[in-house]
């Protein structure tokens, strides 16, 4: 009797914890291109994500509740990106999205969500119309949010350190992508801002293996400096290019000059490019060094080389922001944890800033202009540029 | 004047990329009437299991890149001589007209697939055999490697050439191409003939994979727009003349690198495509392809 009633017990009490955990967790969705050239910022992202969420689990969880990570690849594909968004709010019914790398993949994506009033923390794609697909008045709540530097902060930037080196000739090389030529537009703006007009404004695409004529022409126009809107493969072609005329020029761009497979694969032409990072893995606080430590621990990337720490570090705030915006809301109901996100009275304390803030019901951006530094590409690592 | 002839080069250098492997798709059609479909994937699987091969991504390396070459070449026959066993043997043999063009992109898919498997979905950088600081000619600059990537598709191509003109087994290639039953009938194997064509057709891939890695990043996705490119030279020039790869490749390059410079980069594949339609509509056999008269 005694060990029946004792089984029963054991029994009884692994069923509940088997439905407490199965009922209990909180979904969150997680999309990113883990394959292809833009992996190192997906898979960079996606692990500095699961980090923050172990580390929200390991500490008891949210509203008592564990966070539960559902994993998809959209392979940087705007049709992939739409597939998972509807099998994340239909299927899996998810709570909240963190996630989205390439401008388009946000682009396409995020209008399901937006229906479904599920909210989405963008924390890697830098488009500006990203967060403004969805505003008043023809939608009363946007419930897309951002943890990255957009392109208009990031065009600021470029053009601040034009000015500050007084290039006055610049040639913009952009892919043919929604993310290069929308990022081309917000440079072109800018520098215009600061009567500036590129020498030369050319376009290449995806995979293309010569890039001389548009070099030529950049070098033809005079260009001091060659401004890059791409991603790591093709910004390294671009490199090595410059290499093949034997024409060498300081090359600045948006942060994706930092990632991995631009860094190995231009080797030594890559050196002195120069980037906005929100993020540089040098641990200058504490905080820093500690996520730098246990992201080297627990995912061990080669040379103890995040291969983007920019998404490692924004995919790791993005979990805080929106765990301290469910716990705020004390429910996960989409539009309660919209409202809290919006006026978060937590501060908190991630790698990239301090958050104190970070959105209002106008404003979804929680980097701002200010946060982000310029980094610099030495020997085949991204440092704090001087 | 410079900037012109920088431009030829670099369009000399690209169009010979495609020509060598346009040539690979004449080599099969020639003996067989069929084309493998799988040309740049056997081009990247060349390129990265040189790779393998000169670098240190799978414990290398374990030879220089002369010596490489031809442990390619040779991977590049028996994976040719696969294909045309699994895809084509059988869909020639069952007369289909169209059997072989499924089966052989199905192959190039698998290939890709396993490519994918084996070396990661990203590209990689393959080490130069020779430096890749450039030398001035006329005040353009060029590259040893571009040098090297146009003479070893030239080589190529006349060692083929070659090869049909002068040797036995040449001969019987050619005897299969121009008759095919009346090549049978004078003993020789021409089934051997086809698998030969196709192990010959993948060794020059995997060659110009390994010549063209240098200078492009080498990934399981590298093949396919070369390969897709490659094919248009080979409509263009004409599926039946060596002389038509060379010349179309030649356009394609040089007119991507022209209009990139004097139009737009936006447009620079497009008078390349508009004279394949060109082609396509006065002179379906190519530009320096004979007119094939079907008997019915």
């Amino acid at each position: 009797m005694k060990f029946h009633l004792k089984s029963l017990v054991m029994a009884t009490a692994a069923a509940l914890s088997f439905a407490a955990m199965a009922a209990d967790s909180i979904k969150i969705g997680l999309s990113g291109p883990f394959t292809g050239g833009s992996s190192p910022m997906g898979v960079s992202m996606r692990d500095g994500v699961k980090l923050a969420v172990s580390e929200v689990n390991a500490a008891g969880g949210v509203l008592g509740r564990k966070f539960e990570l559902v994993e998809r690849d959209d392979e940087a594909k705007n049709e992939r990106g739409v597939q998972i968004a509807q099998e994340l709010i239909n299927k899996e019914k998810v709570v909240a999205t963190v996630g989205f790398i390439n401008t388009g993949v946000s682009l396409a994506s995020q209008r399901f969500y937006q229906e479904a009033k599920i909210p989405v923390m963008n924390n890697v794609s830098t488009g500006t119309i990203v967060t403004k697909q969805f505003l008043p008045p023809e939608f009363a709540d946007n419930y897309i949010f951002r943890t990255s530097a957009n392109d208009t902060v990031q065009s600021a930037m470029i053009v601040d350190e034009v000015m500050k080196r007084k290039y006055t000739k610049v040639a913009i090389l952009a892919d043919s992508t929604n993310y290069g030529q929308l990022g081309r537009e917000d440079l072109e703006r800018t520098l215009a801002t600061k009567g500036i007009k590129a020498v030369a404004v050319e376009k290449y695409n995806i995979k293309d293996v010569d890039m001389t004529p548009q070099l030529l022409k950049s070098k033809q126009a005079g260009a001091e400096v060659v401004i890059t809107y791409g991603i790591g493969p093709e910004l390294a072609q671009i490199a090595n290019g410059m290499e093949k005329l034997g024409w060498k020029v300081p090359m600045l761009g948006s942060w994706t000059l930092s990632m991995g497979n631009f860094i190995d694969n231009a080797g030594k032409n890559g050196d002195g490019a120069r980037m906005p990072q929100t993020f540089i893995q040098d641990g200058n606080t504490p905080k820093r060094k500690a996520f730098i430590e246990a992201y080297l621990k627990a995912y061990k990337p080669a040379n103890d080389r995040i291969s983007s720490p920019v998404s490692a570090a924004q995919g790791y705030d993005s979990v805080y922001i929106l765990a301290a915006a469910i716990k705020q809301a004390g429910t996960t109901d989409g539009p309660k944890v919209r409202e809290a996100l919006e006026g978060l009275k937590e501060k908190i304390d991630g790698v990239v800033a301090s958050y104190d803030k970070p959105f209002t019901h106008d404003d979804h951006e929680a980097i701002k202009m200010g946060m982000p530094v310029m980094g610099q590409v030495e020997n085949g690592r991204v440092v704090r540029a001087k | 004047m410079e900037i012109l002839l920088q431009l030829l080069f670099s369009g000399i250098a690209l169009g010979m990329i495609y020509a060598v492997i346009a040539f690979g798709y004449q080599l099969t059609f020639a003996t067989s009437g069929t084309l493998n479909f799988g040309q740049g994937e056997a081009l990247m699987l060349g390129a990265l299991v040189g790779l393998s091969l000169v670098s240190t991504i799978h414990g290398g390396p374990y030879l220089n890149f002369w010596l490489m070459i031809p442990v390619v070449m040779v991977f590049g026959a028996l994976q040719g001589a696969v294909v045309e066993w699994i895809g084509v043997r059988p869909a020639i043999k069952a007369k289909s007209e169209f059997g072989w063009i499924m089966s052989t992109i199905a192959l190039a898919i698998i290939f890709k697939n396993v490519a994918e498997n084996i070396w990661g979905k990203d590209d990689l950088t393959f080490p130069s055999p020779v430096s890749a600081t450039p030398f001035h000619v006329f005040g353009a600059n060029v590259q040893l490697m571009q040098v090297l990537v146009v003479i070893g598709a030239i080589a190529m191509m006349l060692a083929v050439e070659l090869f049909n003109r002068k040797s036995i087994y040449g001969k019987a290639v050619v005897a299969t191409s121009n008759d095919p039953d009346a090549a049978g009938l004078m003993g020789i194997n021409t089934g051997m003939v086809i698998t030969f064509s196709y192990a010959l057709s993948s060794a020059t891939a995997a060659f110009a994979g390994v010549l063209v890695a240098p200078l492009t990043l080498t990934g399981a996705t590298m093949g396919t727009s070369l390969g897709l490119k490659a094919f248009a030279v080979a409509i263009i020039g004409g599926l039946t003349s060596g002389m038509g790869a060379v010349v179309g490749g030649l356009i394609l390059g040089i007119s991507e690198t022209l209009t990139g410079f004097y139009v737009s980069t936006g447009y620079k594949e497009v008078p390349g495509l508009v004279l394949l339609l060109l082609v396509l509509a006065i002179k379906p056999a190519g530009l320096f392809g004979k007119a094939a008269i079907k008997k019915v």
